[in-house]
């Protein structure tokens, strides 16, 4: 009843939103051009893939569908596929929390240094530890063969070398997230327990455990996405054991088989958008917040010798496991001849330079272009969505926020299929590779500018509203400036992610413009480990480069706070 | 001063779009080796001063790009990769003829389209790259036969590539179908399957893979073999099957629509020259042109024996023997 009753009011108030949005035209255009812009390259590349799929002779039609479906080789990427996400998930889960928990409630050594480690796999490139996988674990391995002498073998193509490589890859979210869970939780909750007489066990297990469940189950979920848009990964390691994100890749870059890969795509998409709509509508309702507004500064430590080193151990180890991976690539981008010849040589480099120099300058040039504009973009929306009311606004905000849960795979199949025709013929130009950078990773800036706006009295922006400015003035004068912090952390994240990108722009990228990510891929697809190596490491020196001059800027504004990069990626 | 900023921000990006757009460049997809593709490349430029804009890709992905973009066609020329898969885009109506005076004397028979659609331009035999240091440390006899390949010491220590992306791959497939007949080719497949420890999108890969010994034998082109693996000094030999293998003819044909044809003209022309020819050495390919020079201990067509290829065939099965393979193997 009530609800009825709520969407009259809403029902009603439709006409007045639209009347007032026809007072200011620079807004409703600015609307009316998001709405379009969000349209036609999130929501259309989509629609194109079910129409493929969907559609027979004109009508809806189940047919082709299920005809894919009773084909082994479609059906055995779905099970290993959703088999290895929930491996890695739990892992990954398991990871992330005892490492947060250490982190957080636990008196360890080194903290600051752990905490900086756990992001590291987050800037990694494609591949990158998959290809550090093989240098270190492979038959030639730097491990199996020096250290193992061959005694012990691991199988690493397949499930076991993916979930390795996975779990250390995407424990990081698990980290991040259930870190910001754990310092939510108050202290003094925890305090109160173990002054009634509660042992440190019992605390964790009746207090801090409960109180993470959500964010537990919120890391689970975003592990499992991850896991299942993982391309480039099983594109080295999975042998024998064929991952969706790869078999649809190859469906359609080895057959151009449209409708098999369509087809794979809608598998693909259906788990990443149920663990999406479960995180965002389910999960995250449930968090407890415990925040009082009381500063309470006493944690407690778990300070038994026996929980305190084990715990040190583990964290040891998995930073450890971190830094051999990174530290192989760096090695192994200096080698000659990888399993043959090991001299030290800069011959790899030489290549990245000379051939990949083109690489290297489309990269950074489509980056350049792409990271601000995103950025922006994602601002105007955070701003329309949080501070204006039109109809369609909810609608807006899911739509932008729906980019996050659709695997690049999809994507990328979407783009060829939607912009491949008049009148939107845009393969082979670099507008495509922008705008795919653009919108693939709208949801994280989107989603920061969201949070930070909430957080700001809107009555600074009514005042300058009241002194006569407009809604375009108030954006750019006073809301911009205020959310500046957001802006730069989304600014960051686009950035990695533009110069990482590979499970979508695969399927657009063409001889007049090519990325770094693509000549990893070429390099690996022959087998050139040392050189894929020496690709890595530059994209790495890039994104430290491009992260500092972006603190850098900040810091020269003037702004205060510090970029929280982390939070960015915790969202 | 916000306004000149903006003002500042489009010309830039327009000044870098207009330096592109500068000097037309003739635009290609090869399937050569990226190594080796930059060789011959960079002495085209540096001989025609033609500008190229290239992408590798593996051939069966080459041709399922070029029919994905047939009505917006990106290049003008496709380089390298068998004849048959020219001869499948062909069938689809991809490309155009063209004849090349340079190669129109020495071009006869199988090396080139009848109708001139594609132009060959190497020659290389489909053989087995072998990890010797495995063979040595297994003591397994190296493998010199189909049959070989079977063997149960060498489970899960096989590797080639799939036949939808690879060339290579593919070609191997029509061999076993045209030297046991397609049943039989399909159930040797089936039985050599346990043995085959992963596949890859492209064709040569397995040779470096053997050659680190993740494999212990790579089923690919007798050049790659030697260019990737034994004379980069891996340990790694070639061998070839007693029953008889198949061959390419490497091959290269203008993509109908290309806006560049007369630059992919001079590039076919350029690539029939001794000149260019005898640049293949450094890959171990062999040369069509007569004049030009073999490199030392490459593989060529008298080395090995060879069943009657029909290229032809195998080109225009493509589409059926790659379904059938799908669905016998589930890959």
């Amino acid at each position: 009843m009530q609800k009825t009753r709520r969407f009259v009011a809403y029902l009603k108030r439709i006409p007045s939103d639209i009347r007032k949005l026809f007072r200011e035209p620079l807004l409703l255009t600015g609307i009316v051009l998001v709405s379009a812009f969000l349209f036609i390259f999130i929501v259309f590349p989509l629609f194109k893939i079910f129409h493929l799929s969907f559609e027979d002779d004109g009508r809806l039609s189940l047919r082709i569908f299920f005809e894919l479906l009773s084909k082994d080789y479609n059906v055995q990427p779905l099970i290993h596929s959703l088999h290895l996400g929930v491996f890695v998930s739990i892992l990954g889960t398991v990871i992330g929390f005892v490492f947060a928990y250490a982190v957080t409630r636990v008196d360890i050594p080194w903290k600051r240094f752990f905490n900086v480690t756990a992001t590291f796999p987050i800037i990694a490139p494609p591949f990158m530890m998959a290809l550090a996988m093989i240098l270190l674990f492979g038959k030639q391995g730097f491990v199996s063969s020096m250290i193992l002498n061959n005694v012990i073998r691991f199988e690493i193509y397949g499930f076991n070398g993916l979930l390795a490589v996975e779990t250390l890859t995407y424990f990081s979210t698990a980290y991040l997230t259930l870190y910001g869970v754990l310092q939510a939780i108050d202290p003094a909750l925890e305090d109160a327990a173990l002054d009634l007489g509660a042992s440190k066990w019992h605390v964790f297990k009746r207090i801090t455990l409960p109180l993470a469940v959500p964010g537990i189950a919120s890391a689970f979920l975003l592990i499992f996405s991850q896991s299942l848009a993982d391309f480039g990964n099983p594109m080295i390691l999975a042998g024998n054991y064929t991952i969706l994100a790869t078999q649809a890749y190859l469906t359609i870059v080895g057959m151009y088989d449209m409708k098999g890969g369509a087809a794979l795509a809608i598998l693909l998409l259906i788990p990443s958008i149920i663990a999406f709509c479960l995180q965002k509508y389910w999960v995250s309702r449930k968090f407890y917040i415990t925040v009082t507004g009381k500063p309470s500064s006493t944690r407690i430590k778990m300070d038994h010798p026996v929980t305190k080193y084990g715990m040190f151990a583990i964290c040891l180890l998995l930073t450890a496991a971190i830094f051999l991976f990174y530290g192989m690539i760096i090695f192994g981008s200096f080698v000659k001849l990888w399993g043959a010849n090991h001299t030290p040589t800069l011959d790899n480099y030489i290549h990245v330079f000379t051939v990949g120099w083109g690489y290297i300058k489309d990269t950074l040039l489509l980056s350049a272009i792409a990271t601000p504009t995103a950025g922006l973009l994602a601002m105007i929306i955070a701003f329309l969505v949080v501070r204006k009311n039109f109809p369609g606004k909810r609608l807006m905000e899911l739509v932008s926020l729906l980019t996050f849960a659709v695997p690049g795979t999809v994507v990328g199949i979407g783009y060829i299929l939607a912009f491949n025709e008049y009148p939107l013929k845009l393969t082979g130009t670099a507008a495509i590779i922008i705008l795919l950078f653009i919108f693939r990773d709208l949801a994280v800036g989107v989603q920061t500018g969201i949070a930070e706006l909430q957080q700001i009295d809107p009555s600074i922006e009514e005042a300058a509203t009241d002194l006569g400015a407009d809604s375009a003035t108030t954006f750019r004068r006073i809301t911009l400036p205020l959310i500046t912090p957001a802006f730069y952390a989304g600014l960051a994240f686009t950035f990695v992610k533009c110069m990482t990108a590979i499970s979508a722009v695969i399927f657009v990228v063409s001889g007049k413009w090519n990325l770094i990510t693509i000549a990893i891929l070429g390099s690996v697809e022959n087998s050139d480990l040392a050189q894929a190596a020496a690709f890595s490491v530059v994209i790495i020196v890039f994104i430290l480069l491009a992260l500092w001059l972006i603190n850098f800027l900040v810091n020269l504004m003037g702004v205060k706070k510090k970029i929280s990069f982390e939070k960015a990626e915790a969202l | 001063m916000k306004r000149v900023k903006i003002i500042l921000a489009i010309s830039f990006v327009f000044f870098f779009s207009s330096q592109v757009m500068a000097q037309e460049a003739l635009r290609m997809y090869t399937s050569l080796d990226p190594n080796e593709a930059k060789v011959y490349i960079e002495a085209f430029i540096k001989d025609t001063g033609i500008k190229v804009d290239w992408v590798r890709m593996s051939a069966g992905e080459v041709l399922a790009r070029i029919k994905a973009e047939a009505k917006n066609p990106q290049v003008s020329i496709t380089y390298g990769g068998p004849s048959v898969e020219y001869i499948a885009a062909k069938k689809e109506g991809l490309l155009v003829p063209y004849k090349s005076p340079v190669g129109a004397p020495f071009l006869k028979g199988n090396l080139k389209d009848p109708e001139d659609f594609w132009t060959g331009f190497y020659f290389g035999a489909i053989g087995f790259g072998n990890n010797t240091a495995w063979f040595e440390k297994n003591k397994v006899p190296l493998p010199t036969s189909w049959q070989d390949l079977l063997r149960p010491e060498l489970k899960a220590n096989i590797s080639i590539a799939y036949p939808y992306t690879s060339g290579t791959s593919y070609t191997t497939l029509a061999t076993l179908a045209q030297l046991m007949g397609e049943d039989k080719a399909f159930d040797y497949w089936k039985k050599l399957e346990p043995n085959i420890h992963h596949y890859n999108t492209s064709g040569s890969a397995c040779i470096t893979q053997a050659g680190l010994g993740e494999i212990a034998v790579g089923i690919a082109f007798s050049h790659d073999i030697l260019a990737k693996g034994t004379s980069k000094g891996y340990p790694v030999k070639g061998t070839f099957p007693s029953e008889g293998t198949g061959y390419e003819i490497g091959a290269m044909g203008l993509v109908k629509g290309g806006k560049q044809h007369d630059l992919a003209k001079k590039f076919i022309d350029w690539s029939m020259s001794k000149r260019a020819q005898d640049l293949m050495q450094v890959w171990f390919r062999i040369p069509l042109n007569p004049e030009a020079t073999v490199a030392a201990g490459a593989t060529k067509a008298a080395d090995v024996k060879l069943i009657n290829y029909n290229d032809e065939w195998a080109g225009s099965n493509n589409k059926r023997l790659i379904e059938k393979w799908r669905q016998t193997i589930g890959k």
